[in-house]
C-alpha cells in the first residue's frame, strides 16, 4: 500500500508555494527561491502526513499556530537542499573505494556499471554521480556506464532533463570543477554532453509497489539520501527491502550522511569506506572469518569486521545495535552513554565527570571518568570527558588518544570529532582542525559550533567567502538546533551571544571581501 | 577610555572568539592568547591596558600568570580580571591572593563583563 499522500502528492501550485514561502521568509529570514519548490513540497508532505492532513491548507494552519512545528519543517527544508557534490566525501568514497571494489568482484561477462539515484529531484545528484563515474577506474576499462535518476515530481524531472542550472547552483563549486564539467548556456550552466549522455530520468514513486521490473535488478550502487527522514518506518522498511532486491550482491547503498539503517534492516552489512558510512549487500555464499559468522538472516545485525585499511566498525557484542542510531539533532548528550546498554552507574559517573569538567576541576573529572570506564569500557562520553580534561591540562597527545578511542566506539559521534578539531586548533594545526570539524558536520550537519569554528579559522586566514558561509551555516543551524548536544561546549554562554558574534563577524567578513 | 587594548586569554578557541566579540562590541581593541606562556609574552611585549585571564590554562595556569605579572613592577599596574568556572569560595580567595583586581565566574554575562572592564579601566585612568 502506498503512503497516503492524497492531495499532497500533487505539485504545489504557485499560490500555495508563495504562501509558504512568504510565511517562512517572514518568520525565519530564509527566502526560498522558485527552484526550491520541490524541496519545500517534499518537506511539507513529510510533515503533513504525520498529522494525517490531506492537503497543504490544513498543514499551513498548524504551521501558523505552532512554533515547534515550524522548526520541524525548517529542519527538513534546509536539509533537503540539493546541490552538485553535496557531501563530497560520499562521491570520493564512490570513486576511490566503492567502484574499484565492485569492479574487482564483477564477473568477466559483466560489462556494465549501473547507478540509481532514487529521489533525484532536479538532477544534481545523478549528474554528480555521472561526473564521478567518468573520473573513476571505470574509464580505464571498457564498461558501459549508466545512471538513472527517478523522482515523484514531474516538474523536478523536467528541470533535471533540461539540465540548465542557474549561477547559484554552481556557486559552491570550485572553478576547476565548473570548467571541467559544465558549459555555459543561456540561463546558466549545463553539465557537458559526456556527463548528460550517461544520465536518464524516469518517474518513480518509492513507496508505490510493486516496483517496475526494470528497477528491480542489476544495480551496482543506489543513492537514496534522506529517505528515512521523509517516510514512516513501515514505508522505509519496504523501500530499503526493495533496494536490497535491486542491488547486485556486493552492491552499495548510499544513504544520507546522518542516517542509519540499524533500526530498519539487518540484511545489509554496514561498512565504512573513507570515513563514509555505507550499506553493502553481502556477496552470496561468502564467509566472513573475522566475525566468525556466515551471513545469514537469522543472526542479529552485526557489522562485519574487515581488515581493510581506512577504518571499519568493530563488531559489537551480540545484542548490541549494529550501528548507533542517529536521530537527527538528538545525538547522545554528554552524560548519557554512547547508545549501548551500559551497566548501571557508569552513566551517572560520566555525568558527574562532565560536571567536574565544567567547573574547571579537570583532575577530578579525569578520575571520575576513569571510574565510569571501569564499569563500562565502551562509554564514549566518559572518554570524551577525559579527552577534554587532558586538553585543558595541555596534554594534547593524551587528549587525541582518548578522543580517537571514543570515535572508535561510536563513529557517528559528532562531539568526539568536534573535540578533536578543537585540540588540533589549540595545537595550531588548522588544516587538521578544519578536517575534523568537517567530519563532525558530516555526521551531524547541525553541530553548530563546528560551523562556528570552521568560520573562525577561515576568517583568521582571510578566507572571507568561506568564513561568511560558515557563519551563515552557524546561524542557520543554531536556528534549527538550538539545544543540541553541541551546547555542552558553549562554555555556559547563551545562544544569543553566539548569534550576535556570528552576525558581527559576518558583517566584518563581508567588508573584508 | 575608548580604544583601550585588552588582552583576552582563554584556551578554548570557541570561548575566546565570543569574549573577543563582546569586547569589540564595547569598542575595545583586542589581542588574544591561548595559554599561560603566550599570555605572559603578550602582556610583556604588548603592554595591554587590561587583561582578561582564564584560570584554566594548559601549562602555566591563570593564577600563576597573574602572580608573575603582579610581582613585576613593570606590569603590576595592568588590571587583571580573572575568568573562571570555579564557584567555590576557595578559588575566589586564591584569585584575590594572587593579586587579581576582579573575579568573574563563568558563564559570563556580556553586560557584566563589559561593566567590570569599564570599572577597572576607569580606576587606572582616574
Amino acid at each position: 500500500m502506498a503512503e497516503p499522500l492524497s492531495n499532497l502528492s500533487k505539485d504545489l501550485t504557485a499560490e500555495q508555494f508563495a504562501r509558504f514561502r512568504d510565511w517562512i521568509h517572514e518568520h525565519s529570514g530564509i527566502y526560498l527561491e522558485e527552484t526550491r519548490v520541490d524541496a519545500l513540497r517534499i518537506s511539507l508532505v513529510a510533515r503533513a502526513t504525520r498529522f494525517g492532513f490531506s492537503d497543504y491548507h490544513d498543514y499551513f494552519e498548524l504551521l501558523v499556530a505552532d512554533e515547534t512545528e515550524f522548526n520541524e519543517l525548517m529542519n527538513l527544508v534546509t536539509i533537503n537542499e540539493t546541490s552538485f557534490f553535496r557531501f563530497p566525501a560520499q562521491f570520493d568514497a564512490l570513486r576511490d573505494l566503492v567502484i574499484p571494489e565492485v569492479l574487482e568482484g564483477k564477473s568477466k561477462a559483466s560489462h556494465q556499471f549501473r547507478v540509481w539515484s532514487a529521489g533525484c529531484s532536479t538532477g544534481e545528484e545523478p549528474y554528480t554521480i555521472a561526473m564521478t563515474l567518468l573520473d573513476s577506474a571505470l574509464s580505464a576499462e571498457a564498461f558501459r556506464r549508466e545512471v538513472l535518476g527517478t523522482d515523484v515530481s514531474m516538474q523536478a524531472l523536467d528541470r533535471a532533463r533540461d539540465a540548465v542550472y542557474p549561477a547559484r547552483a554552481i556557486a559552491n563549486l570550485s572553478q576547476s570543477v565548473v570548467q571541467r564539467w559544465f558549459e555555459p548556456v543561456p540561463g546558466g550552466h549545463r553539465p557537458i554532453k559526456s556527463v548528460r549522455d550517461l544520465v536518464e530520468f524516469s518517474y518513480h514513486n518509492l513507496v508505490k509497489e510493486p516496483y517496475p521490473l526494470a528497477l528491480l535488478n542489476n544495480w551496482d550502487v543506489i543513492f537514496c539520501r534522506n529517505v528515512t527522514i521523509y517516510f514512516r518506518m513501515e514505508s522505509i522498511r519496504r523501500v530499503i527491502d526493495n533496494f536490497y532486491e535491486s542491488l547486485n550482491p556486493g552492491g552499495y547503498l548510499f544513504v544520507g550522511h546522518s542516517e542509519t539503517l540499524a533500526t530498519v534492516t539487518d540484511r545489509f552489512e554496514s561498512v565504512e569506506r573513507g570515513g563514509v558510512f555505507l550499506y553493502r549487500k553481502p556477496l552470496r555464499h561468502r564467509v566472513f572469518p573475522a566475525a566468525g559468522l556466515g551471513v545469514s538472516h537469522a543472526v542479529p545485525p552485526l557489522p562485519m569486521v574487515r581488515s581493510r585499511p581506512g577504518g571499519v566498525w568493530s563488531a559489537p557484542a551480540p545484542g548490541e545495535p549494529a550501528a548507533p542510531t542517529v536521530p537527527r539533532g538528538a545525538r547522545s548528550a554528554p552524560g548519557s552513554s554512547g547508545g549501548t546498554a551500559a551497566p548501571l552507574g557508569a552513566g551517572a559517573l560520566t555525568a558527574e565527570a562532565q560536571a567536574l569538567l565544567e567547573q574547571g576541576r579537570s583532575g577530578e573529572a579525569l578520575l571520575m571518568a576513569a571510574r565510569a570506564l571501569e564499569l563500562d569500557e565502551r562509554d564514549a562520553d566518559a572518554l570524551l570527558v577525559r579527552a577534554s580534561a587532558h586538553a585543558d591540562a595541555g596534554d594534547f597527545s593524551a587528549a587525541i588518544a582518548e578522543a580517537e578511542a571514543a570515535i572508535a566506539i561510536d563513529p557517528l559521534q559528532a562531539s568526539a570529532r568536534y573535540v578533536l578539531g578543537i585540540i588540533r586548533q589549540q595545537q595550531g594545526d588548522l588544516d587538521a582542525a578544519l578536517r575534523e570539524f568537517g567530519r563532525a558536520l558530516y555526521v551531524d550537519p547541525e553541530f553548530v559550533l563546528a560551523h562556528f569554528n570552521t568560520a573562525n579559522i577561515h576568517r583568521a586566514r582571510g578566507e572571507y567567502e568561506e568564513a561568511c558561509r560558515g557563519y551563515e551555516m552557524t546561524l542557520r543551524t543554531l536556528y534549527v538546533n538550538p539545544a543540541g548536544s553541541w551546547t555542552a561546549y558553549l562554555g555556559g554562554f547563551r545562544n544569543d551571544l553566539l548569534a550576535k558574534t556570528c552576525e558581527r563577524s559576518l558583517i566584518e567578513c563581508r567588508r573584508g571581501m | 577610555m575608548a580604544n583601550a587594548r585588552i588582552l583576552a586569554v582563554d584556551d578554548s578557541p570557541t570561548i575566546l572568539e565570543m569574549i573577543k566579540a563582546i569586547l569589540v562590541s564595547g569598542g575595545y581593541d583586542v589581542i588574544t592568547a591561548v595559554d599561560g606562556n603566550e599570555a605572559l609574552d603578550k602582556a610583556r611585549t604588548e603592554m595591554p591596558d587590561l587583561i582578561l585571564l582564564d584560570v584554566m590554562l594548559p601549562g602555566l595556569d591563570g593564577y600563576r600568570v597573574c602572580r608573575l605579572l603582579k610581582f613585576d613592577q613593570k606590569y603590576k599596574s595592568i588590571p587583571i580580571i580573572m575568568l573562571t568556572a570555579k564557584t567555590e569560595e576557595q578559588s575566589m580567595a586564591t584569585g584575590i591572593r594572587t593579586g587579581a583586581n576582579q573575579y568573574l565566574t563563568k558563564p559570563i554575562e556580556p553586560e557584566k563583563l563589559l561593566s567590570a572592564v569599564a570599572d577597572e579601566l576607569a580606576k587606572v585612568s582616574g
